[in-house]
């Protein structure tokens, strides 16, 4: 009778600590990949952003935390580095899409676009420069910068939840998001770097414009 | 079996303990890709803690059988073990955070000890509930690797899915069929000698 006891009180044991450890991994049972966990923490938790000093294609030394003031245009933000032939493509890609349809649908005073680089190194002003002129980015829309200093490519990568590895081939293996910091200057969203139109739609929902 | 037994207790210790050590210095290779993360690191760490328990003996199913009825509480636990490390998220932060890998370390380790100890108590219906159950859980994340069309790890590429879900599957696989050469095996065995055919015998009264 007691082994019966014991036994139910270690199985249930047993349950209740996976259940916890799952739920702990998936944010509540909400994703199971590493960018569904933070796209569901972003949604509920939105992120202030901290001041990390940048600089932009234009040589123009700004902070992040300029796009962390409420009552500002949207911004849909990307992490990428100019050399990268993966990701980052379709990333450069979905911004350009987002800015036709910023454009065409004259949002052009609602929502920005901005392009993190994390490898500062090699992305200088003048690389950002020709990056954006390549892509047909409009200055007054769609803003290239990287980090100023070096230590605070750390912190800007956390913010982001974004990973960066050396590939061992001179470039990097990294995971990617098209992130949105709301009107209210918090990061608030993180959509599939694919899905630039989910990204928008969800964003013209939200404002009342579809 | 037996003759296990008779090795001097440093040998015993040797086996998984030289296991562990190995894994420990390959651990970087190891993990540098997603297939021999999950194919060759998750499954020797859970060997290694089936060896420890092998050595130990009879005596550590003893002292748990307490707590342990019919294996269920340890069985369980090696199931839900098994499937928190196939989730994608799991194998990030295990990656990145070394308070997680040092954790995921000790739970496989402790999945094989307790699958080892449950094992024989288990018999075989719930041996049949908890296997069939892992090896549909496993075949199924094995497919799912292979076909996800996203980056499931931010720690590697989705090019590395491909060749982790086809280990992933390959383990699914063996493990069912090492199970079932295992029945086979019994049955035959209880057919040559009647009096094993009886249902698997209660291990030794422990205290309690």
């Amino acid at each position: 009778m007691a082994r019966g006891w014991r036994t139910g009180v270690a199985t249930l044991t047993v349950a209740v600590l996976a259940l916890c450890a799952f739920a702990g991994v998936t944010h509540g049972f909400a994703a199971v990949t590493s960018d569904g966990v933070r796209r569901a923490a972003l949604a509920g938790t939105p992120r202030a952003l901290p001041p990390i000093g940048l600089v932009d294609a234009a040589g123009r030394a700004f902070s992040l935390a300029d796009y962390g003031q409420p009552s500002q245009p949207a911004t849909f933000v990307a992490l990428v580095y100019v050399r990268c032939q993966t990701i980052c493509l379709t990333t450069a890609a979905g911004q350009s899409w987002l800015q036709g349809e910023i454009q065409a649908r004259g949002l052009g005073d609602r929502v920005r676009l901005l392009t993190l680089s994390f490898d500062p190194a090699s992305d200088t002003p003048a690389v950002l420069a020709d990056h954006a002129r390549r892509l047909g980015a409009d200055p007054a829309l769609w803003r290239f910068a990287t980090v100023r200093d070096g230590a605070d490519l750390k912190p800007m990568l956390d913010l982001f939840d974004v990973v960066v590895l050396p590939d061992g081939l001179g470039g990097y293996a990294h995971n990617g998001a098209l992130f949105l910091v709301g009107e209210d200057g918090r990061l608030s969203r993180a959509y599939d770097i694919d899905r630039p139109d989910v990204a928008l739609a969800d964003y013209l929902r939200r404002a009342g414009l579809l | 079996m037996t003759t296990r037994h008779s090795f001097p207790a440093w040998a015993r210790i040797a086996g998984p303990g030289a296991l562990l050590a190995a894994l420990a210095c390959l651990h970087p290779w190891l993990e540098q890709t997603m297939a021999r993360h999950m194919g060759l690191e998750l499954p020797a760490l859970v060997l290694a803690g089936w060896l420890a328990g092998a050595y130990a003996g009879p005596g550590l199913a003893r002292a748990l059988a307490p707590w342990n009825a019919n294996g269920l509480p340890g069985l369980l636990f090696a199931a839900c073990v098994s499937g928190f490390w196939m989730l994608p998220a799991a194998l990030d932060v295990a990656v990145l955070h070394p308070a997680v890998g040092t954790a995921k370390v000790a739970s496989l380790v402790a999945a094989g000890l307790l699958l080892q100890a449950s094992w024989s108590a288990a018999g075989i219906v719930i041996q049949a509930f908890f296997v069939l159950n892992w090896f549909w859980m496993t075949l199924g994340a094995g497919l799912i690797y292979q076909e996800a069309p996203q980056q499931l790890c931010s720690v590697y590429l989705a090019d590395e899915q491909l060749h982790a879900g086809r280990a992933v599957a390959a383990w699914a696989v063996v493990g069912l069929a090492m199970w079932l050469w295992h029945v086979v095996r019994a049955a035959i065995r209880s057919d040559a000698s009647p009096q094993d055919a009886l249902p698997p015998r209660p291990l030794p009264a422990g205290p309690g």
